[in-house]
């Protein structure tokens, strides 16, 4: 059988390349270097939040609370850097927030077998609740020029270096999810938990891992998020779980688990960002974006449900043959 | 069968909303004419809405856009009622345009195989979006005459408002339709066991299906009686109504994995969730510790009713191991 040159990704590759040159050929200015780099900055808590989506979507679980963890732990950023002024001490503590909200979802999950779903969709209103209740209707701000340094310098004066986490990330992920013994664990889980179990595996402590670390990086992405806006308000989690999933499931993971890639992901993340940049420079609004957002999240699910189910097709010809 | 248990969890829930309700009337003004006016006001969305969603997780569905189609619901009759067309016709095309949007969801969920969950929220962003963009005045709709406002402020004898009978009558009718009828109890066929289902004769695909629809037509009845009751109406304020709506249904027992639970019990799922969120008010808690607790009360409600549900499971292997059928695979 001739094998398919058009995978998946190679074809999202291709329609980021087409929504570069349409939003391109609309306004020029789109072609220029800052405004291509400016794309990759604002994708920062974005894509590094899809990463660990993508461990937890390939389980077959689902995450919504990645958005209000962000939030939460950037409130307790700002609140604990406004009461103490240390710096260091007030990081510290927002990663160790988004790694405890991570962990109580991971143990909600594996402990008492509520579905995913339901048990995120739940924390989800928890952890907006408490970062409502941390703050009010009260905003964060005034963080000193050293923090937004770290997350904005930008090496040789066009480089984001959040881009570089991102990327960082990437690869560590990539190895892991492509090449590791994690990968190929939640992969299994997403296909067929059971047979994982009978051939003794801990599929309980990865899915843990999974959610565990989705918070740790909705910390992180927390504070890329703080030295790009500098501002923490009780909004900037809203909607955040969307794009998020959307970049995942768009990057070609299924949303039944099993089949997933990091480099899609990646790429989901940056047709996101490609569309949020080119829709700002055509002076659309914001809902403008959500609406098509949530279009492209269901056109996406379609197509990859079609192609799934032209894959069975196949597979069952091949078998009849 | 002669000795049926009276403890089950219907009766409990209700005895707590009785007890909570003499503790309110007790300790506040609850018991005025203005409370009891203002709580069978307020609850009767939610009874309607709670009932719509129990529909979709009796068959192992959820839906998050529930509150983005009622405010559809809301904005199509407001609209219509200030364009000047009859009462009659706006509330039917208001509740059709409900059943539709949720026929959608239902026919996305089915044709593709993809988790109702994921389709739904996507919805949820693409109705937010639509309101803003495509609806004249993003959707906002004010100074409705009286002949918007007749029914859902109206009352019999000043006391019991129009729109809670109407709640009370698509409560009882929708209790009979789950028990009685053949939709019903497919219904909880699907969600329980899809296999056992297909092989009993029940198509799971159209079963889910019509369950959206009639999801969407009890949505659209309840987006009328919450719009009714004000002259304005602003479709994006009602977001976030379906997490009131799925946490009255699941503290009310209906199961998150589908298959079980009772209307009767999300009925009084529903008043309980509501007497809490008024509680918080009386007590003089903001508005945003709502969040929080929908949040605790839905994760302790779901642990109770799964880890229920696992030991009835348990128990069922337990006697199957004992008779010593195979479980056929």
């Amino acid at each position: 059988m001739k094998k398919l040159i058009f995978n998946y990704q190679s074809i999202l590759f291709l329609v980021l390349i087409l929504l570069i040159i349409v939003f391109g050929i609309l306004e020029p200015v789109f072609f220029y270097p800052e405004v291509m780099f400016d794309v990759t900055a604002i994708i920062g808590e974005i894509g590094i939040m899809a990463l660990a989506m993508t461990f937890v979507i390939t389980t077959g679980g689902i995450d919504l609370s990645v958005g209000y963890i962000m939030q939460l732990s950037g409130i307790s950023f700002g609140s604990v850097f406004a009461t103490t002024g240390n710096l260091f001490f007030s990081i510290i503590v927002a990663l160790l927030v988004g790694t405890a909200c991570g962990i109580f979802n991971g143990l909600v999950i594996v402990k008492t077998k509520i579905p995913p779903i339901i048990a995120t969709l739940a924390t989800m209103n928890l952890f907006r609740g408490i970062s409502f209740i941390i703050a009010g209707t009260d905003s964060f701000t005034g963080f000193p020029d050293i923090f937004k340094k770290v997350f904005t310098y930008e090496i040789f004066g066009f480089i984001p270096i959040s881009f570089i986490y991102l990327l960082i990330l990437f690869a560590f992920y990539h190895i892991a999810y492509s090449r590791g013994r994690m990968g190929r664990t939640l992969k299994g889980i997403g296909f067929n938990e059971s047979s994982l179990i009978f051939s003794g595996i801990n599929t309980k402590n990865s899915i843990f891992i999974s959610y565990a670390l989705s918070g740790v990086m909705s910390g992180f992405a927390a504070m890329v998020y703080l030295g790009r806006l500098s501002a923490a308000r009780t909004s900037m989690g809203d909607g955040l779980n969307l794009q998020v999933i959307t970049a995942v499931v768009l990057g070609g993971t299924s949303t039944m688990g099993g089949v997933g890639s990091v480099f899609g992901t990646l790429i989901g993340a940056l047709i996101i960002g490609v569309l949020r940049k080119g829709f700002t420079l055509l002076n659309f609004s914001g809902n403008i974006f959500n609406f098509t957002l949530g279009m492209l999240l269901i056109v996406s699910l379609i197509v990859f449900a079609m192609l799934e189910q032209r894959d069975h097709i196949q597979k069952a010809k091949v078998q009849k043959n | 069968m002669k000795s049926k248990n009276f403890v089950t969890r219907e009766s409990v829930l209700g005895l707590i909303v009785v007890v909570f309700m003499i503790f309110l009337s007790i300790t506040t003004n609850f018991d005025s004419r203005n409370g009891v006016f203002s709580l069978m006001l307020d609850i009767s969305p939610i009874m309607i809405g709670s009932i719509a969603l129990s529909l979709v997780i009796v068959t192992g569905n959820i839906d998050i856009s529930a509150g983005t189609i009622m405010g559809f619901v809301a904005f199509v009759a407001g609209y219509l009622s200030k364009a000047g067309v009859p009462f009659y016709i706006y509330i039917t095309l208001a509740i059709l345009t409900g059943g539709l949007l949720a026929f959608l969801n239902g026919a996305i969920t089915v044709y593709f195989k993809i988790p109702s969950l994921v389709v739904t929220l996507a919805m949820n962003m693409v109705h937010l979006g639509f309101y803003a963009t495509f609806l004249p005045n993003s959707g906002w709709v004010e100074n409705l005459s009286a002949s918007f406002t007749w029914f859902g402020r109206g009352s019999f004898f000043n006391i019991i408002p129009y729109i809670f009978v109407v709640a009370v009558i698509i409560t009882a009718f929708m209790i009979f339709i789950m028990r009685y009828t053949r939709f019903g109890k497919s219904l909880y066929a699907v969600g329980g066991n899809r296999q056992a289902a297909i092989y009993s004769g029940i198509n799971p695909d159209t079963t889910v299906l019509k369950m959206f629809v009639v999801e969407g037509l009890l949505l659209g009845v309840a987006g009328i009686l919450k719009a009714t009751t004000n002259n304005e109406i602003m479709p994006s304020t009602f977001q976030g109504r379906e997490m009131v709506f799925i946490a009255s249904a699941v503290v009310g027992g209906m199961n998150i994995m589908g298959g079980s639970g009772k209307l009767l019990g999300s009925t009084f799922g529903a008043f309980l969730v509501y007497l809490l969120s008024i509680t918080m008010i009386y007590l003089g808690f903001q508005d945003y510790y709502q969040f929080a607790l929908q949040g605790v009360v839905i994760l302790i409600a779901v642990y109770i009713t799964v880890t229920d549900f696992n030991k009835m499971k348990q128990s069922i292997d337990r006697k199957i191991k004992k008779l010593g059928i195979r479980e056929a695979k």
